[in-house]
């Protein structure tokens, strides 16, 4: 039989609930991991060195030195999976990037901000060529086990391109903007079964602008047509989608 | 034809009889102004009046996602997968009627649905006569506002207590008459019926096209270069809202997915809409529909003229749900239909 494959989890600036749901599946990952060998994975058992067939990296880059780190992954790695909403888009780290390192630095390390060399937070893409991205925050179970079967196979992982609307209609839920509320299912990737506008929230777009958003129209859906002010959908857009070139 | 009288407190005992034998899917009201299909229970209410359910019921014959196949990767054998509950739909109005109506034409066409035609065998379908017109509706402009086919039973609520029930099929007539016999409707209940579908015809036909829909065809034929394409367009968010809730659209995408095991899989089917940016993606990236402005004319096209080119009636029902489910506004037929045609009469 060959050799199995060996995979690993690494970590960057986040909270490591992506891995803690992998850590979750419980008896169906042990099934899974029947078919590997683990490398590094902090969650559940420490040791284990490369080379790596798959490397799952968690977190976003926020240090200059990440970035090193980083790329020697990369380097030792033959796929390289972002894992989460901070690896795949940035997410919620990228909140400080609106304020300017003048304004975060001394915010978060006070007079000693010099001794701690940080930047902008950005995603893994923005630093190494990734292979495939498991989006959300935190990511669908279900989904990496699919992502991480597909790849086990040799196979590209498949990944929505539409956005979260359409998993609304297939879920039968009634729209958020029925009631003029807001909601970043119009613009946001597909792939979370629309968990949250399902248990009666809203989209708050941790998976990510679909390839195709169109963003003069989702303004003019929210504040034109659901009346909410600027600001408020400013606020809202840049909660996740802060790692962006487009004008938020 | 038989009709029968049936009672309101005749209807307890009939539906607890009947979701003995079946899944029986009710309208009720499910937030103010909202109305869906939901299980029945005795605790639910079902709402005579509603004016349109929130959901199509394509759901019922034609899932979000239905597994088609197993297949075991090592002995390279594959067996197909049939799900169909015996269900019962009660209050399905004329318009959703003639949907699935025309849905069951184009599935059984070419190469057989199975997996859609073995659900729809096991669907009794009891139509009920509507008694309001939802505000972005235009069933009645659309020839959708009767139908004489399709349906087991067609109810007609004719006073607070009694419906006037036709039969339409033998199954439907043995369900009704399940807890006992029940009397004939006489002339007069028959008569009390036919205002009662005049009176709210002639209320839906004050909102819809502006011209004969049989019209539509030539009409769009005229209008592949108008402007109004790409004045719409600009707005789409590409979201599939507006073909994913139409009860009369059927695309889907088929997948594959292995087990834990890594041994067997299943073949799925997913809805899928041509309003998606990826629907007309082929291999080497080209794209034949990649510009919003080309899909969302291409939706009022099959709409309005390439369903009628193949079986000589509209792809729009007009019951209204795309109207409401686009949140930019864009998404509704009659308003783009009767543009389209004032615009033509500004020019002669």
């Amino acid at each position: 039989m060959a050799k199995k494959p060996k995979i690993a989890f690494f970590d960057f600036a986040g909270c490591e609930g992506d891995q803690l749901q992998i850590a979750n599946l419980e008896e169906t990952l042990l099934d899974v991991l029947g078919h590997v060998e683990i490398g590094e994975f902090r969650e559940v058992r420490t040791g284990g060195k490369g080379p790596y067939d798959i490397a799952f990296v968690e977190g976003s880059i926020t240090m200059p030195k990440d970035e090193e780190r980083l790329k020697a992954i990369r380097a030792e790695s033959k796929t390289l999976v972002a894992l989460g909403a901070c690896a795949t888009i940035g997410g919620i780290n990228c909140m400080k990037n609106f304020l300017g390192p003048g304004v975060y630095r001394p915010e978060v390390y006070g007079d000693r901000a010099r001794w701690y060399e940080t930047y902008d937070a950005r995603p893994l893409r923005a630093v190494v060529p990734v292979d495939a991205e498991i989006h959300g925050c935190p990511i669908d179970r279900d989904e990496f086990l699919r992502v991480t079967k597909e790849l086990l196979l040799g196979k590209k992982p498949w990944l929505p391109d539409y956005p979260v609307c359409v998993e609304c209609k297939m879920a039968g839920n009634v729209c958020r903007y029925e009631f003029g509320e807001l909601c970043l299912g119009i613009i946001t990737r597909a792939g979370c079964k629309a968990t949250c506008v399902t248990e009666g929230a809203r989209c708050w777009g941790c998976r990510g602008l679909a390839p195709h958003a169109n963003m003069d129209a989702a303004r003019y859906v929210m504040e034109d047509r659901a009346g909410r002010s600027r600001l408020e959908v400013q606020d809202l857009m840049r909660m996740y989608l802060g790692y962006t070139s487009t004008t938020l | 034809m038989t009709a029968y009288t049936v009672y309101m407190e005749q209807l307890g005992p009939l539906l607890a009889e009947w979701s003995r034998r079946m899944g029986v899917f009710v309208p009720v009201q499910i937030q103010e102004a909202l109305y869906d299909f939901v299980p029945w229970s005795e605790h639910e209410e079902i709402a005579w009046d509603y004016d349109v359910a929130y959901n199509s019921i394509k759901r019922h014959f034609f899932p979000p996602r239905e597994n088609l196949i197993r297949f075991d990767a090592a002995a390279c054998t594959a067996t197909p997968v049939f799900e169909a509950p015996d269900q019962l739909l009660f209050g399905v109005h004329p318009y959703d009627l003639k949907a699935v109506n025309q849905l069951d034409q184009i599935m059984e066409g070419g190469a057989p649905d199975q997996n859609y035609m073995r659900r729809r065998e096991k669907t009794v379908i009891f139509a009920l006569q509507p008694q309001r017109v939802a505000a972005t509706a235009f069933w009645g402009s659309m020839g959708s506002g009767h139908v004489d086919i399709g349906f087991d039973l067609f109810w007609t609520k004719i006073s607070p207590n009694a419906f006037y029930v036709e039969v339409g099929s033998p199954r439907g007539e043995e369900l009704l008459l399940a807890c006992g016999d029940l009397p004939e409707a006489t002339l007069a209940e028959r008569e009390a019926a036919r205002r009662e579908r005049t009176r709210i015809l002639a209320e839906a036909r004050g909102q819809g096209l502006k011209y004969p829909w049989e019209e539509t065809p030539r009409l769009l034929a005229r209008n592949w270069d108008s402007k109004l394409w790409r004045h719409k367009a600009r707005r789409c968010l590409s979201c599939g809202s507006c073909v994913l809730v139409c009860p009369t659209c059927y695309c889907f995408e088929v997948r594959e997915e292995m087990d834990v095991d890594m041994k067997g899989g299943t073949r799925f089917r997913e809805w899928d809409g041509c309003m998606l940016p990826s629907f007309a993606l082929v291999a080497g990236d080209h794209n034949f529909r990649g510009q919003a402005l080309e899909r969302y004319r291409h939706r009022y096209f099959r709409k309005g003229k390439y369903i009628y080119d193949k079986i000589g009636e509209l792809g729009c029902v007009g019951c209204g749900r795309c109207v409401r489910a686009c949140t930019a506004g864009i998404a509704n037929p009659m308003a783009v239909y009767n543009e389209l045609w004032e615009a033509e009469q500004h020019e002669s």
